[in-house]
């Protein structure tokens, strides 16, 4: 029988140098069917009875040594070392580059343990907890560690390892590999800077600015932004991150209901890529007169996804200079926290609340308990009498000049009118028990908030014999012009329902009165929106109460 | 050492006899993992539960392959039922393992 051995057939040129195998596997099996298996590739060893060792085949040596170059190989493309450790987690072995310059392989960590080395960044906790790991045997997996190498730079190392056992299950340490990450540190840390950088420009834009992301939904805004958010009504009002913006211009109503589609239309083609640019100017009435925005609407691809960014500005005119000079003093939109000393005030001001005041909104009810005192910036909250059978009158009118709340100063926690608000805007307000202890404290405030009692006491009882013996007309005139005062706008919303509830007469009466003023060309009156056109006509068709009011709050500004 | 032992389930398989095998290998080299895993599958198709299975290393063991007359490696022994058969090779010839196993009687072609 002819037999084709794998060592003669696989390398004849080599024939000569190993006949003692093939005249082993020739001496060692008889068995036909072994030869075969032999002869067709099938076997990988033989045994040597003499010397009681296996003999691996040519070809099942090459194919280990390739499998074992190929792991190598792989282990370098994903790392750039691969170390072993006994059992005592010693480093016995390391192969592969120094680790992109921190040269640990020089430092000689044969015989240490990893927290033998020098590294930074691992406390004696973090160290506590990492051997903890190595007890009880498990996997772990991108250990970073710090370093500073011999340049005196930084150097970040990833180690990775998993534990070994023999065959009877015996731990036997650990190997694994490690890698250089200070690349991917130093990118990191890199990406972070630009981010601050841009963050603190948005903050600083006078501009209000956010970003949607697809659906609308605000994914970041700016200092700005956030701002209108908490002080404003109307669109834009508490719309911060998470909150759809989107949905809030499509459930826009009133005034706002026209712009809100629009701004939602023009958003919603920016986002989809049908046009890069949009662009609305609308308006906003609050009782301090109306605001112009511009919003500018463009979209970019942010990690693909489609994104819009919105872009607010306040392009409203300045008002002209105003009367009371006294509140210009600080930037305090309350005159009586504004005559403060900035001292005093700024110790307040921690105790202050920055609240949107919304009409029809009840403050106190007569006879409850007063819970906060208000200091409106550009709201207007009136004081409302009842009498039985008739429906409530108004006795006093509170705006930046003043405070609500009066009765706690003068040693009554409970309210004797109803506190209504009847101009939406903003207003600073503090709690009645942080008041009282401030209002104990500080001289001042003492004596600016009797000042104002007593005018506030002054304008009731003036208001009381007006409302006695006064003509309607005139009683309306000095309504406009207390309002305009306090308000500081010449224009506001008013309905002839609300005015004949103020003065305490039928509808009719105050119809009749708005039109004769008009026919003098005093003011403008339509659908509610009343602009007052002649401020010396009309101060000259009210009655003297306005001046005598008037007069008294002028004398006693400081 | 590698063991693999499956436990004959009692209630279900009483009646069948478990086959019990050792196989013996070199290493992790090719013909030996190759016949672990013909086996594997064989055993998978044919016995399901009912064999034990020992994987003898031979550069671990080499004294127990020559006790047990193994010269040449991958090869498979059926220790019981009796008799004792030995199969050479990656075991990749599935007709040939079932007949040393017992498993398939031979049949003549009919053809």
């Amino acid at each position: 029988m002819t037999l084709k051995l794998p060592v003669s057939n696989r390398n004849p040129s080599r024939t000569d140098d190993e006949p003692g195998l093939n005249g082993l596997i020739l001496r060692l099996v008889k068995s036909a069917s072994a030869l075969h298996a032999i002869e067709s590739g099938q076997v990988d060893a033989i045994m040597d009875p003499t010397t009681g060792n296996a003999i691996l085949l040519p070809e099942a040596q090459k194919s280990l040594r390739e499998g074992e170059a190929r792991f190598r190989s792989l282990v370098g493309l994903s790392s750039d070392g691969y170390w072993e450790q006994d059992e005592h987690f010693r480093f016995v072995s390391y192969l592969g580059a120094a680790i992109g310059g921190s040269r640990i392989d020089d430092e000689g960590i044969i015989g240490k343990t990893l927290w033998d080395v020098p590294f930074d960044n691992m406390s004696k906790a973090d160290w506590q907890a990492h051997q903890r790991q190595l007890k009880s045997h498990v996997t772990f997996r991108d250990l970073e560690l710090r370093r500073v190498d011999h340049a005196g730079k930084l150097r970040y190392i990833s180690v990775s390892g998993e534990p070994i056992f023999d065959q009877e299950g015996r731990f036997k340490g650990y190997r694994g590999t490690m890698r250089d990450v200070t690349k991917r540190k130093q990118a990191e840390a890199g990406l972070q800077e630009p981010n601050r950088v841009a963050r603190a420009i948005l903050d600083a834009l006078a501009a209000d600015v956010c970003v949607l992301d697809a659906a609308g939904t605000v994914i970041m805004a700016n200092k700005g932004w956030h701002a209108f958010a908490a002080a404003n009504g109307g669109i834009g009002a508490g719309v911060t991150e998470g909150a759809n913006y989107l949905a809030v211009c499509d459930k826009a109503r009133g005034n706002e209901r026209v712009d809100g589609i629009a701004i939602a239309a023009g958003i919603r083609q920016v986002i989809a890529g049908e046009r890069t640019l949009f662009r609305h100017e609308y308006g906003r009435d609050s009782p301090a007169g109306r605001y112009w925005f511009i919003l500018t609407v463009t979209g970019f691809s942010g990690d693909g996804a489609a994104r819009a960014v919105i872009s607010r500005e306040n392009i409203t005119e300045p008002l002209p200079e105003l009367e009371y000079t006294a509140a210009n003093r600080l930037p305090v939109a309350n005159g009586l926290l504004a005559v403060l000393p900035r001292k005093e005030y700024q110790r307040l001001r921690a105790s202050l609340e920055p609240v949107t005041l919304t009409y029809g909104e009840v403050l106190y009810e007569p006879r409850e308990p007063i819970r906060h005192v208000y200091f409106p910036n550009n709201s207007l909250v009136s004081l409302l009498t009842t009498v039985e059978g008739h429906k409530a009158l108004e006795v006093g009118l509170v705006g930046w000049e003043g405070m609500v709340g009066v009765p706690l100063a003068l040693g009554s926690r409970v309210s004797s009118v109803r506190a209504l608000v009847q101009g939406t805007g903003k207003a600073m307000r503090m709690k009645s028990a942080r008041f009282l202890k401030e209002f104990q404290q500080s001289l001042s405030l003492q004596r600016e908030l009797y000042r104002y009692s007593h005018l506030l006491t002054a304008q009731v009882t003036q208001t009381a014999a007006c409302n006695r013996f006064h003509m309607v007309e005139a009683r309306l005139a000095r309504w406009l012009l207390m309002t305009r005062d306090r308000v500081r706008s010449d224009e506001f919303h008013l309905t002839h329902e609300f005015l004949a509830n103020m003065l305490g007469v039928r509808r009719a009466g105050v119809t009749n009165a708005a039109s004769a003023l008009q026919q003098r060309k005093l003011i403008s009156y339509s659908r509610g929106n009343i602009s007052i056109l002649d401020r010396k006509g009309l101060k000259a068709a009210s009655c003297g109460c306005y001046q005598t009011v008037k007069d008294m709050f002028d004398s006693t500004q400081g | 050492m590698r063991r693999k032992q499956k436990k004959d389930n009692a209630s279900g398989l009483a009646t069948t006899t478990v086959v019990v095998m050792r196989l013996y290998v070199a290493g992790s080299a090719p013909n030996s993992l190759q016949a672990i895993a013909n086996l594997e599958a064989i055993c998978q198709e044919y016995l399901k539960d009912s064999y034990k299975l020992e994987i003898v290393d031979v550069f671990e063991h080499p004294l127990r392959a020559l006790a047990d007359g193994v010269l040449v490696t991958p090869s498979l022994a059926k220790v019981s039922p009796a008799p004792g058969t030995k199969i050479v090779g990656n075991l990749s010839d599935r007709r040939n393992v079932l007949l040393a196993l017992g498993l398939k009687r031979k049949v003549r072609k009919v053809k």
